[in-house]
């Protein structure tokens, strides 16, 4: 078994997953965190492209990946998240 | 120095004049070259070069973003993962311009502070340096701030590149009054008049620019959104094209056709975008050349060239510290 399944953390609540996606997006987008929303659409509010939403999810997916082995954001699913709270809640259920 | 990772697999003419390229860029400039693609491709044509092996290749037309994702063993990608681990100094590709920007994007990461990356073309102009066209169609859509760190970032590519010590930088619109513009332009016009804009970056704004301007000495870099950056681009060599084609067909016709060609062959030269050595992406954590879609070897001779060039003039560092934090 992979060693790093063995690894022992406790569960991410849903203000823990907010806090990481506001991280990530605050990086790419270049602004302040403090500016980022949970109901906040990436497109009318955050102006994010899809390029931004693709590195958003190459970035949770390399945080998360060692947390929840196999962590993965699909392409399809890209489409229909939204908004940050569609983010959020993509990612508790996966995880 | 680290080698240059060249995309074998990218083009129109790949794997064939890509290689060419690469094997020429060793015996004339001397510079360090890396192959990327599928072995079985590239075992007869790569003769000594070494070689990083990629099984996927990305088409000209596939979607970019979704590409680089799903195709992680893609030339493109892996030349890019080449750069930032360290294997190699920079990466040239003639492929897919936006999964190119995307592999180099998503593997090299943004220099902190960059908002958007830009694409740099440049553009000939006869009898002088070329004017360097930014942003040539990274984005569709941009904001002033954007637009103003691609002028800083134009302006540090200006500099290290050709050497233009303190570049004019114009915006491009359809007037040179201020007032004149889309509100994109007119925000863009009030945020680059302030003289801490462009301070880090040595330069100087001259105001709004046309597009006839773009091929004059009258101006070094020109910044627009990546849309009508493309656009202008777009124009300019169906334009060029045109008045070749006609020049030589009228020409053809008369007497003094072989004086006369002889006689704007280095004009020629000086148009020839496989001279140039390819648009560089400004503003990702290292050094990425996009080539061409057409390119032949001579074009990769100089885009390795100019990609050798960059990594020793460390232009990331000097875009680095050109780019005003936020």
């Amino acid at each position: 078994m992979p060693a790093e399944t063995h690894v022992e953390r406790s569960p991410m609540d849903r203000q823990q997953v907010f806090d990481l996606i506001r991280d990530r997006l605050s990086d790419i987008l270049e602004v302040e965190p403090s500016s980022i929303n949970e109901g906040d659409s990436f497109t009318d509010d955050l102006e994010a492209d899809s390029l931004a939403l693709i590195e958003l999810a190459e970035a949770l997916e390399e945080e998360l990946g060692e947390r929840s082995v196999g962590f993965r954001i699909e392409d399809e699913d890209l489409e229909d998240i939204k908004t940050v709270r569609d983010a959020v809640d993509y990612v508790l259920a996966r995880l | 120095m680290l080698p240059i990772a060249v995309d074998a697999m990218g083009g129109d003419n790949a794997p064939g004049e890509i290689v060419e390229g690469a094997r020429r860029a060793v015996a004339e400039a001397g510079a360090p070259v890396v192959l990327v693609g599928r072995p079985d491709d590239l075992a007869a044509l790569r003769g000594d070069l070494d070689l990083i092996e990629a099984s996927q290749v990305i088409g000209m037309d596939a979607d970019p973003g979704s590409s680089v994702r799903t195709m992680k063993d893609s030339s493109l990608v892996r030349a890019a993962e080449a750069v930032r681990d360290g294997k190699a100094a920079a990466m040239v590709s003639a492929g897919n311009t936006g999964a190119a920007m995307a592999s180099a994007l998503l593997r090299m990461g943004r220099i902190k502070g960059v908002s958007r990356p830009a694409i740099a073309t440049p553009i000939p102009v006869p009898g002088s340096t070329p004017t360097v066209l930014l942003d040539a169609g990274a984005n569709a859509e941009c904001q002033a701030a954007w637009l103003v760190q691609f002028a800083q970032m134009g302006a540090v590519f200006a500099r290290e590149r050709y050497g233009v010590e303190a570049p004019r930088v114009g915006l491009l619109s359809i007037g040179e009054e201020s007032s004149k513009g889309n509100p994109l332009v007119k925000e863009t016009h009030a945020l680059l008049a302030d003289p801490a804009a462009l301070a880090l970056s040595g330069a100087r704004f001259v105001g709004n620019v046309e597009g006839r301007d773009i091929m004059t000495d009258e101006v070094d870099v020109v910044v627009t959104d990546g849309f009508t950056g493309n656009v202008a681009l777009k124009t300019l060599e169906g334009g060029m094209r045109a008045l070749v084609r006609s020049v030589l067909d009228a020409l053809g016709a008369t007497s003094v056709a072989d004086e006369a060609l002889a006689a704007l062959m280095p004009l020629y030269a000086t148009l020839d975008p496989d001279q140039h050595g390819g648009a560089m992406l400004l503003g990702v954590d290292g050094v990425c050349i996009i080539s061409h879609g057409s390119s032949s070897a001579t074009a990769i001779v100089n885009a390795v060239r100019v990609a050798r060039e960059m990594v020793e003039a460390g232009i990331v560092e000097r875009l680095r510290a050109a780019v005003a934090p936020r």
